[in-house]
């Protein structure tokens, strides 16, 4: 009896504990709210000044690569956008717009464009920056051992260049493909007429006089990829102090030849996900941003800051459902279309279509982003010039049409167990695989699961993968798979669709197949009609609605980069793909 | 007992073989390597096939296993596959010392807190203080850190502003003692964290032990012998009550230095925790198995620790 007694009163006093802290939680956001108001008023002063130091947030820390030419992450780009400058850069329109180079022109066809460049830019340690350095960039990156060291950005920006396989398989010393004219003109050499040679131009520059007697080999470990202080480029800001995993200083670079920065100093802080809009609120924290900004599911909790404003824009990818038109033999690596078997499950493009009526996008999004995404009918993102909104099937929400498309291709449940059998009565069922590490993606699949359901389609939902066996799989073993859902993030350089949807592709994990979708992707960038971006547009949107008739995928939703900063942050100018645009013009009011 | 340590060093060898064997297979049994999950669409997928090939992914796997014995033995553990152009010796020696502060800092508020705590209550057991002390007990041993750790940030660091919130010191380029003090700072509030539960089941396990030994009969006899109270506490029951204590610190020592992954990931603290989950999430093989063999080493030594600290406290436990 006293026994009894005694727990009960300590688990009494454990609640009263738990509870005292829980209190302790959720009630202070009103007295942060007044320190703000009083941030408001100071604001009303004046333009730009000098001085001041903002930190920035990021969740996790850069691996630790600071050289452009091997970065991989977007944790490494938020030091490397501060520190190094391309060629060309882009406006909001995403039009290449000139940076280090001042103009460029075209040769008759092409295949070759100048670049005239700034003469009064000198690299962080006083050095002039030159042709030879643009040069040296891409001769470094088309090095033999450029790819072995760990290099990935050779086949997006140096590959159309000429002799660019000569030189890469160490055929020959002589790398042709960008020269210098003079100490201030660059020649880009393609060896085809190219359509994306600006986008193909726009690689940050690494300094020859510092690299000039580092093996490429040897770049990744040297300590100029990598130290404060020895990291040097053009940009508005010095990389010149870190404590590696926790902190990573920027300071200005006052010769920096756009005009000095107002700001002293940028730092980067690495906190948990989890704390970053504590420490937003408190001040601690002045932006957060790239590449994870906030949560939808934050949203309202980061507006009520009084402080803080939210900067919202569409993002460059998206989360799509694969549908698998063929599929790949077990064991064979080629990506040769005619070795693929068709997918009986799914050969029927009603079917396709069915299940692309009878998914609600805007409900998943509503449901899991809380509204803070957009539904996209096409795999090219919707800034681009190329987005077409109009032509391609939109698959608006209609469960009526899924189940009369269903109908019609002769899928009908005869047994009457709820779930349709196929023309021939027999059993038919699809699959839905999906990977680990997006929550979002996560809890996505399970929805819809019953919105096929719903319409009559038995559904299988696999047990998730954690990513690196589920690609494997996706690659190698996806035999017998059916749906699968995945997402992309693309590049803002240009819209072309190809590396992802070509047949030949080896990230068309649908194994897609269609002849005249290739023949257009090969169109929009043929020349010397693609030089044209109106010729491009009218092949894309037809392209777009071969897409979205044939279903290769249907393109989920694309979730809203939500960015934040302090309000006494001010001359943050945004690009659709960056938050560090300008970073020299930022300054702070208090 | 020196000959006795030397014998169980040895034995430590046949053991971690053993050790990197299971778990270079385990590894190569997982599906995946480190490059199945980086897919970029802007590149292009031949240029991972050539990273496998360069970095001897492709080879059997008794040829791999064999190549990373070669170095290891020497003392090279070979270069991290994720981070780029990093000896793995240099990943984890930037780490360990993070981690081994953070381990030092919990081990002794662990043990500060909790033994003296669960004397207390064993003297006098069924008081206020004692049932604090139990409710304590279960209130740290029920908290998850994760859980502790967001609550004590949102507090001392957000609130209030005392402490920091993240990482392990607050700007690059101080030194001496104001980063010592700066040091300390950052620790306190990620290892009363770690430490929580370990403090809680400590005071428990004192408590229990020094009940257990007041009670026994040669208390009795020391009592009888008319031994004031406090050389019977300190002389006679603490020694034989810290015994199996010296058991689990020595489990103990081996679990902090492993890092402690949550707490790190909560502050952000540059551990070897965070490090060692990473290259798991990332197929980073070569970080892995280092670190695996750090950790049964450190457990071995751990417990090696432990029975040479037995003789130390109980001085009729001889090794010979």
């Amino acid at each position: 009896m006293n026994l009894k007694f005694k727990r009960s009163w300590l688990i009494l006093l454990s609640f009263v504990l738990m509870l005292g802290i829980l209190a302790a939680c959720s009630g202070g956001s009103d007295n942060t709210s007044t320190e703000g108001e009083e941030g408001d008023k100071e604001q009303t002063e004046a333009g730009p000044q000098m001085g001041g130091t903002v930190y920035g947030a990021m969740d996790t820390a850069p691996s630790g690569s600071f050289n452009p030419i091997f970065y991989e992450e977007a944790y490494e780009a938020n030091i490397l956008d501060f520190v190094f400058e391309g060629l060309v850069t882009q406006n909001d329109s995403l039009e290449f717009i000139p940076n280090l180079a001042k103009e460029w022109e075209y040769n008759e066809d092409h295949s070759e464009i100048t670049f005239k460049l700034e003469e009064n830019v000198k690299w962080h340690d006083g050095e002039p920056f030159t042709a030879h350095d643009v040069v040296f960039t891409y001769k470094a990156m088309s090095d033999p051992a450029y790819i072995e060291a760990g290099g990935v950005r050779a086949s997006e920006y140096a590959s159309r260049l000429v002799g660019y396989t000569e030189y890469s398989e160490g055929q020959t010393d002589e790398f042709q493909g960008v020269v210098a004219e003079d100490d201030h003109t660059v020649t880009f050499k393609f060896a085809e007429p190219n359509v994306i040679a600006l986008s193909d131009a726009s690689f940050p520059i690494i300094p020859e006089h510092i690299f000039k007697d580092i093996p490429v080999a040897d770049m990744p470990s040297a300590p100029e990829s990598r130290q404060p202080g020895k990291v040097i480029g053009t940009g508005p800001f010095k990389f010149t102090e870190m404590v590696q995993g926790e902190q990573y200083v920027l300071e200005k670079n006052a010769d920096y030849w756009q005009g000095e920065p107002y700001l002293d100093s940028v730092v980067w802080k690495v906190v948990d996900q989890a704390v970053i809009l504590g420490l937003l609120e408190n001040g601690e924290i002045d932006f957060v941003a790239e590449p994870n900004g906030f949560q939808p599911a934050d949203y309202e909790a980061v507006e009520a800051m009084a402080n803080v404003e939210i900067i919202e824009q569409p993002d460059f990818g998206y989360q799509l459902m694969g549908i698998m038109h063929n599929h790949r033999a077990a064991g064979d690596m080629t990506l040769d279309p005619s070795k693929w078997t068709v997918n009986e499950n799914l050969k029927d493009q009603r079917v396709r279509q069915a299940i692309a009526y009878a998914i609600d996008r805007q409900a998943i999004i509503d449901g899991l982003l809380y509204g803070r995404g957009i539904v996209q009918n096409s795999p090219i993102a919707t800034q681009f010039w190329a987005y077409d909104d109009q032509n391609p099937p939109a698959y608006e929400y209609d469960p009526d049409k899924a189940n009369e498309l269903l109908d019609e291709a002769g899928y009908v449940d005869v047994d009457g167990d709820g779930f349709r059998e196929d023309p021939n009565g027999e059993k038919w069922g699809l699959n839905l695989n999906y990977p680990l590490g997006n929550q979002i993606r996560e809890r996505s699949a399970p929805i819809i699961e019953e919105f096929l359901e719903e319409v009559g389609i038995n559904i299988d939902l696999r047990q998730p993968k954690e990513a690196a066996a589920y690609f494997e799989d996706l690659e190698k073993n996806s035999q017998d798979w059916d749906l699968y859902l995945v997402g992309w993030s693309l590049s803002s350089g240009d819209p072309s669709p190809e590396g992802l949807w070509g047949s030949k592709d080896f990230y068309n994990y649908s194994r897609w197949n269609n002849p005249e979708a290739d023949k257009l992707l090969a169109e929009a960038v043929k020349p010397p009609e693609a030089f044209e971006q109106e010729y491009r547009k009218e092949i894309y949107s037809k392209w777009q609605v071969e897409f979205g008739e044939d279903l290769p995928a249907l393109i989920l939703y694309a979730q809203n980069s939500l960015w934040a900063h302090n309000s006494r942050m001010e001359g943050i100018d945004v690009l659709p793909y960056r938050f560090h645009n300008n970073p020299h013009l930022w300054y702070v009011t208090e | 007992m020196f000959q006795y340590i030397i014998r169980r060093i040895l034995v430590f060898i046949p053991m971690l073989f053993v050790l990197t064997v299971i778990v270079f297979a385990l590894m190569q049994a997982a599906p995946g390597d480190a490059f199945t999950g980086k897919i970029d669409p802007t590149v292009d997928p031949e240029v991972y096939e050539k990273r496998r090939e360069a970095l001897g992914l492709n080879d059997p796997i008794h040829i791999q296993y064999w190549n990373w014995v070669k170095g290891a033995v020497r003392g090279d553990f070979g270069d991290s596959l994720i981070y780029k152009g990093r000896a793995v010796s240099d990943l984890i020696a930037e780490r360990f010392s993070n981690t081994v502060n953070l381990g030092v800092m919990t081990l002794i508020i662990t043990i500060v807190v909790s033994i003296p705590i669960g004397i207390y209550s064993a003297r006098h057991p069924y008081t206020p203080l004692d049932y604090g002390a139990t409710a304590f007990g279960f209130f740290g041993l029920a908290t998850p850190n994760f859980f502790f750790g967001l609550v004590a940030i949102y507090i001392f660091s957000i609130k209030l502003g005392w402490l920091p919130a993240h990482g392990t010191v607050s700007k690059p380029g101080i030194e001496g003692f104001e980063l010592f003090f700066d040091k300390i700072k950052h620790l306190i509030l990620p290892s009363i964290t770690l430490g929580l539960a370990g403090t809680a089941s400590y005071m428990r396990y004192m408590r229990s032990e020094v009940l257990d030994v007041l009670g026994s009969d040669y208390i009795r006899t020391a009592r009888a012998k008319g031994m004031t109270e406090n050389t019977v506490l300190y002389k006679h029951t603490l020694r034989n009550a810290l015994i199996p204590i010296i058991t689990l610190l020595g489990f103990e020592v081996g679990v902090l230095l492993g890092g402690a992954v949550i707490t790190e990931s909560v502050f952000q603290f540059p551990g070897l925790g965070t490090l060692f989950i990473t290259s798991i999430g990332n197929r980073d093989y070569p970080v892995i198995m280092a670190i695996n063999l750090m950790l049964g080493f450190f457990v071995l030594l751990g417990n090696l620790l432990a029975d040479i600290f037995y003789s130390i406290v109980d001085p009729r436990i001889r090794y010979d």
